[in-house]
């Protein structure tokens, strides 16, 4: 098996639900060493579902075992003094610490920034909170709807909305979570690969709102300073976005001149569109309404695979708006062997999603399934941090690892 | 940042990349300290310099002159611009010539489209052995839709995640093209990665993209609960399925909303007596989780009752004191005029050399020294 990309890195999890979670995930696929800390009741992410039979049960909360995949789990009581002893431990035993705890939290269970860096000084701790660590609103609590409107994503949503005096929504799931995570992995590995030079830790902040606002940096900048489009109501696109078909919806984007050509052809050249002024991108976008109802009645009455089939075959760009059954089941995803069966003690084997990349050299995979409550407290005590069997027995004994643990 | 410098400092990136996914993975390297040259085809330049992609309104012009799209200008900030024919012998040797010199080449052309101009891995690779190259494309570059075109907001349709966005009784969303963003801001973590290994082996590899794919890894518990139910996760608008209150509200005025969600029965204690109802949190109607849940239409319109009334800014200001997590759905002036973006320096003024001062967004972190 080829090597890993992330072999040898040292990441220290403390983090909960998705953000920090997913963030300590895309190190673990790629081989780097991720010890994840539970608080003694566990990642609140085990209690959030969804579960088999909808049944709930801590080791099959499907957020927690997606999120937490190729690491290794430790239950720690961080109020207790034992409990701090061993965190110092792993603090100084890793490479980066990754902590989406509200800010504040660590510093008051007396780890703050200057501590953690006087224990490592070549520590890369990366935070990752709902407004950031400074300014006005840096203690306000937050999560994925505030954060998502907060940003000003949600009030572009729903796109092409028909009833303005309906609200605007988040995006679904924890896409706010996700991408924060994806940008704090980011920044965290160029953290490392610079850190090479001069050896140096550092305090990464990243903003979950400013992770919002910078995914539609052009939306914004375009709107303040060109007078762009901002706003949910149907919109006047040069591709028409989402539209209905027989049986589901589809997002057609004829957005080139070209792209338009082999559209008109594939409605059959109809008399509405017989005017070549409909081939200039700038003209559609101004002019778009006047054809919207024709291209609605004709799109209708396509079915959404067939149509994508044949539309893509002549370059037009578009997709099905797929449900997450017809992404499991999806030709393209099954060809490139992008979901994963993972095998856990628990829940038995599942299709998990992979990675959006496939490497040459040090391919991504998943090393291990998420770690059962605590399954690993004796195996790091001892081998990493090389507590002797006496030693480990009485930071049991103390409640360094909770008090209802093995 | 005299004290470690950027990070990536040192390291070269060759930009054969347009629109938004691409372009921006290379600022993130950019404004990390990379080296990052930007090649462009001199007939066929990024079309987002030409334009906004978002229309509009007449009778504004809806092209601008090459250099002030500000989509352009918003994701290719801290680059070096080259434009090479690259239907020209000259034009593709120069390219190969630049990539070779680079540690890291990006695309996000269609499959294929490198490699007819002499750009592909194997070719760089043999002038250049630790090379790394990244293809990021809209469906991957193998299968059977390796040739189909996307968009950000197609993308996101077809990775799954508009399916789960919008309200219950109507059309599923897209969002925005921060599935772009996102997809570059995922791509450069990965060709980071793959810089890492080489640090450490000497290797380089090639890194297949996929934009669809990298949808579908951010609904990950969506996929296991699928499997775990056989139910697939349909529309929720601002609802979760155990939180409540979780909703967006009409406040005083038009098209004012406020996003509020309680987490706790503390939270919704403090959220009854700012609202003036502290009476609230002991009803039993409202008084746990699963009955604020149960009888959630009436609480929201005791809550909408008392917003619709009210300023949203100055809500805002209230609960959030109160411990409460609300905020504004804000719209591109509402995050201009956020004094907390303002303080922590969230928008950067550049001095376009055509347009003048402008306020693009910045990055969303912050690095001590």
């Amino acid at each position: 098996m080829a090597g890993m990309a992330l072999q040898g890195i040292k990441i220290l999890e403390y983090s909960e639900m998705v953000a920090g979670p997913y963030c300590g995930k895309l190190f673990a696929d790629l081989g780097a060493d991720v010890i994840k800390i539970e608080p003694p009741e566990g990642d609140p992410a085990r209690a959030s579902g969804p579960f088999p039979q909808d049944k709930p049960h801590p080791e099959k909360s499907a957020l927690f075992l997606y999120n937490n995949t190729s690491k290794r789990g430790v239950t720690l009581d961080l109020r207790a003094t034992p409990g701090k002893e061993l965190f110092s431990r792993l603090v100084q035993w890793a490479d980066v610490l990754v902590d989406n705890h509200p800010v504040g939290f660590l510093a008051g269970m007396a780890f703050d920034d200057a501590a953690l860096l006087k224990l490592n000084p070549r520590l890369i701790y990366t935070c990752i909170t709902p407004y950031g660590r400074t300014g006005p609103r840096a203690g306000v609590k937050g999560d994925e709807l505030t954060v998502s409107h907060a940003g000003g994503l949600g009030n572009l949503l729903p796109s092409r909305s028909r009833d303005i005096s309906r609200a605007p929504v988040k995006p679904g799931g924890f896409a706010v979570a996700y991408h924060s995570a994806i940008a704090a992995a980011m920044v965290t590995m160029a953290a490392l690969i610079g850190r090479g030079k001069k050896g140096k830790g550092r305090v990464i902040d990243v903003s979950m709102q400013e992770v919002v606002v910078g995914s539609i940096r052009p939306n914004v900048t375009g709107s303040r300073h060109q007078r762009s489009y901002w706003g949910r109501v149907p919109d006047r696109p040069p591709a028409m976005g989402r539209m209905q078909t027989s049986d589901g919806y589809l997002v057609l984007g004829a957005a080139e001149d070209h792209h338009f050509a082999a559209l008109r052809e594939v409605i059959g050249n109809p008399p509405w569109l017989a005017d070549d002024r409909w081939l200039n991108m700038w003209w559609r976008t101004n002019h778009a309404p006047e054809i919207a109802p024709m291209l609605d009645t004709w799109m209708v009455k396509q079915q959404k695979e067939d149509i994508h089939q044949k539309l893509s075959k002549r370059g037009v760009p578009l997709g099905p708006v797929n449900s997450i059954k017809e992404v499991l089941e999806n030709e393209q995803y099954a060809f490139r062997d992008y979901f994963k069966d993972v095998e856990h003690p628990q829940t038995g084997t599942l299709r998990y999603p992979g990675w959006p990349y496939m490497m040459t050299a040090s391919p991504p995979r998943v090393t291990r399934p998420a770690p059962l409550l605590g399954q690993h407290n004796e195996e790091v005590a001892r081998k990493e941090l090389g507590y002797s069997e006496e030693d480990y027995r009485r930071l049991l004994k103390s409640g360094a690892f909770g008090k209802a643990k093995r | 940042m005299k004290d470690n410098g950027l990070p990536l400092e040192g390291i070269r990136v060759a930009d054969f990349c347009w629109v938004w996914a691409g372009p921006f993975a290379c600022m993130m390297l950019a404004m990390l300290g990379a080296e990052v040259i930007k090649v462009e085809g001199h007939r066929r330049t990024d079309i987002t310099r030409h334009g906004v992609i978002w229309p509009q309104a007449d009778p504004q012009p809806t092209a601008v002159p090459p250099n002030q799209g500000m989509s352009f200008n918003s994701v290719n900030m801290n680059k070096k611009s080259i434009t090479l024919d690259l239907g020209k012998p000259e034009g593709a040797a120069l390219a190969k010539k630049l990539a070779t010199k680079c540690d890291i080449v990006v695309d996000n052309m269609r499959p294929g489209a490198m490699l007819r101009a002499g750009l592909g891995y194997e070719a760089l690779r043999k002038l250049r052995p630790d090379i790394i190259v990244i293809a990021s494309s809209s469906r991957g570059q193998t299968g059977p839709q390796r040739d189909y075109a996307g968009y950000a907001t197609i993308h996101h349709a077809i990775g799954g995640a508009a399916y789960a966005c919008g309200y219950p009784d109507d059309a599923p969303s897209t969002t925005s093209g921060d599935t772009d963003i996102m997809n570059a801001t995922t791509a450069a973590f990965i060709v980071l990665a793959a810089l890492y290994h080489r640090m450490q082996t000497g290797e380089g590899q090639f890194i297949d993209y996929s934009q669809c794919e990298g949808v579908t890894s951010l609904i990950g518990e969506m996929a296991l609960g699928y499997q775990m139910t056989g139910r697939v996760q349909e529309r929720m608008a601002n609802k979760h399925p155990f939180y409540a209150p979780h909703h967006v509200y009409q406040c005083w005025g038009v098209d004012r909303w406020l996003a509020l969600e309680v987490h706790s029965d503390g939270e919704f204690a403090a959220l009854a007596k700012a609202i003036g109802k502290p009476e609230l949190a002991g009803d039993r109607r409202f008084a746990t989780m699963k009955a604020r849940k149960r009888n959630e239409a009436a609480l929201d319109r005791i809550i909408e009752t008392w917003t619709r009334e009210r300023d949203r800014d100055w809500m805002v200001n209230e609960l959030n004191q109160a411990g409460v997590a609300v905020a504004p759905s804000r719209d591109w002036a509402d995050l201009y005029a956020d004094p907390h973006l303002r303080a922590r320096e969230a928008f950067i003024r550049v001095q376009h050399p055509e347009i003048g001062p402008i306020d693009l967004v910045g990055v969303p972190w912050k690095m001590s020294d």
